[in-house]
């Protein structure tokens, strides 16, 4: 057959052709296309745009960027270290000898659909007939206030995302030899004192590589919030995702969603690169 | 000597004093965890097996007296959904398909072959995978329109197949990794040609590590919502945007209904990861399954 005359290496890229040809046309193709049109007057539905330099960043740098951008923050960090405490607490529980099926059932809310997670917290949180409610006594409608909608948010997104956090946490708690822990407390450590100076700096490589990509993801995330608030009430809940998805698909405004967008890139990139770092580190 | 002698017998009675202890506070961050993460799937089941008269009572009961099967009968007779769930299954069987197709070739390329441009293509593709989704779709709307292929399968299938490709493509270099090369040598001394190789002796070596990665595909595109939302027609739809459009649009939502057709919606997806759970940490580690 042909294989004989191709090089290695030209093998090889013969090989990654249908790949790199979906990644050029769906992913490369398209988030510079991105990053061009933010530059332009343009609409979703109708043809045609005219270059309009930066009025599209200047338009949102004076105003709808910095609530979008704490919404974010607000959203990302509380949906990160709030699984991460949970996901470390029971991988340590589940690391000291518990049995092992107890991992299998925690691992259901992480494995059931995104838009299943968003279903079933809307029915919890309903006002007039959710369990929550039922439990509290209360009517409160979680999300439908602008102060305890983001709360709800992120304790659904917790919700869902804490098992993952539980099996990164786990598999590097797994990789800890037994020893290092049986001779610090044959040296007197307790159990705080090994966690602080034996387990600690013993995670500090994969807890850090959870975290980040847990905080990448949740700075990008859509559907849970989207489904539970759809950004509101009153834009409390509106973060990046919710807020391009919106000017680009509501407001039919391409310019804008892509210099938002352009944005929300330039932050991803700093987080990425920390990423990529650590990942080769 | 004495003192090597002397620590085998200390050794065993501090882990011996400290174990209860630990145990019970394991069980207890266990319990409480266990309570938040576990009480919303017992509800999730028991408001779908709730009459309807008991599910909308308040306070809610917490173990209702009555059970009903009458939600999944209406799910089963709503021929809506049926179409919702043929275009999931579609979708969702053609994206397994071509996205383990792609990806073991690419996979086999980073795996077995060493040529320039190859680690920073690896990391590219690593990389990839936290693009904001949101704002690809913007412009992959604008691409899928222009080409005609916005509201049929094709746009769906071909951006899940992209999206699923970092994680399967590391997932199957892992794969080809434990495949000895030798193997391929041999092969290749007996005057098989490289495509023979690749076909007749790597891919079936690998054929677990094939299943799994299409089932993270499948998973993947079975659980979308956005883009499904997004680039289909409405009679193209899967699931996910099919049952927010059913539910969540009326004035007064079904919850019962909306929660039994949630049970049947994760039912092959925790099959499938039933299956995978050995694949989990692996693949979880090489990247993401759920962004």
């Amino acid at each position: 057959m042909t294989g004989r005359k191709l090089t290695d290496g030209q093998f090889a890229w013969l090989l990654m052709v249908p790949g790199l040809a979906l990644f050029a046309a769906i992913i490369a193709y398209p988030l510079v296309s991105a990053l061009v049109t933010g530059f332009f007057e343009q609409s979703l539905v109708r043809p045609g745009r005219s270059f309009v330099g930066l009025a599209n960043y200047g338009d949102l740098l004076g105003g709808d960027f910095w609530p979008v951008l704490r919404n974010t923050l607000v959203f990302t960090l509380g949906a990160t270290i709030a699984p991460f405490v949970i996901g470390y607490a029971l991988a340590l529980a589940l690391n000291s000898g518990l049995p092992g099926w107890l991992r299998g059932l925690f691992l259901f809310p992480w494995v059931i659909p995104g838009v299943v997670v968003s279903f079933l917290w809307l029915w919890i949180f309903n006002a007039n007939y959710g369990v929550l409610n039922g439990l509290l006594g209360t009517h409160v409608s979680w999300l439908g206030e602008p102060g305890t909608a983001m709360l709800a948010v992120i304790v659904t997104k917790t919700w869902a995302s804490f098992p993952w956090m539980m099996v990164m946490l786990l598999a590097g708690l797994q990789t800890m030899p037994k020893e290092l822990h049986e001779a610090a407390s044959v040296d007197g450590a307790g159990a705080i004192r090994r966690f602080r100076s034996v387990t600690v700096p013993h995670m500090r490589a994969i807890a850090g590589i959870a975290f980040l990509l847990e905080f990448i993801w949740n700075f990008q995330h859509f559907d849970t919030i989207y489904v539970l608030t759809g950004g509101g009430p009153a834009g409390a809940t509106k973060t990046f995702a919710v807020a391009v998805y919106d000017t680009a698909f509501k407001g039919f405004d391409l310019g804008h969603a892509t210099a938002l967008g352009g944005l929300w890139m330039l932050l991803l990139l700093v987080l990425m690169a920390f990423y990529l770092r650590k990942e080769n580190a | 000597m004495t003192a090597t002698l002397t620590r085998p017998v200390a050794l065993p009675e501090a882990p011996r004093r400290r174990r209860p202890r630990s145990r019970a506070a394991a069980w207890a961050a266990v319990a409480v965890i266990g309570f938040f993460g576990l009480a919303p799937i017992y509800w999730l089941v028991v408001t779908a097996f709730t009459p309807d008269d008991q599910a909308f009572s308040f306070p809610p009961a917490l173990f209702p007296t009555e059970i009903t099967f009458d939600h999944f009968t209406r799910l089963a007779d709503n021929e809506q959904l049926f179409g919702y769930l043929v275009n999931s299954v579609v979708v969702s069987v053609v994206t397994a398909v071509l996205s383990v197709l792609v990806s073991a070739y690419m996979a086999y390329a980073f795996s077995k072959f060493r040529y320039r441009g190859r680690r920073s293509l690896m990391h590219l593709v690593l990389a990839s995978q936290l693009f904001p989704q949101a704002l690809l779709l913007v412009t992959l709307y604008a691409v899928f329109s222009a080409t005609g292929l916005l509201g049929s399968y094709g746009a769906l299938i071909l951006s899940f197949t992209t999206f699923t490709l970092p994680l399967c493509v590391w997932m199957l270099k892992g794969i080809f990794d434990t495949v000895p090369s030798t193997l391929m040598e041999a092969a290749a001394i007996d005057g098989a040609s490289r495509w023979r190789t690749l076909h007749t002796i790597a891919l079936p070596l690998a054929a677990p590590g094939l299943v799994a990665a299409g089932l993270f595909a499948f998973v993947r595109a079975w659980n979308d919502f956005v883009f499904a939302l997004t680039l289909t027609d409405p009679d193209r739809q899967t699931l996910p945007p099919g049952l927010v459009h059913t539910y969540l649009g009326e004035f007064q939502t079904a919850w019962p209904d909306l929660m039994a057709a949630s049970f049947v919606v994760s039912l092959p997806v925790i099959a499938a990861f039933m299956f995978l759970q050995r694949y989990l940490v692996g693949g979880l580690t090489a990247g993401a399954v759920k962004g």
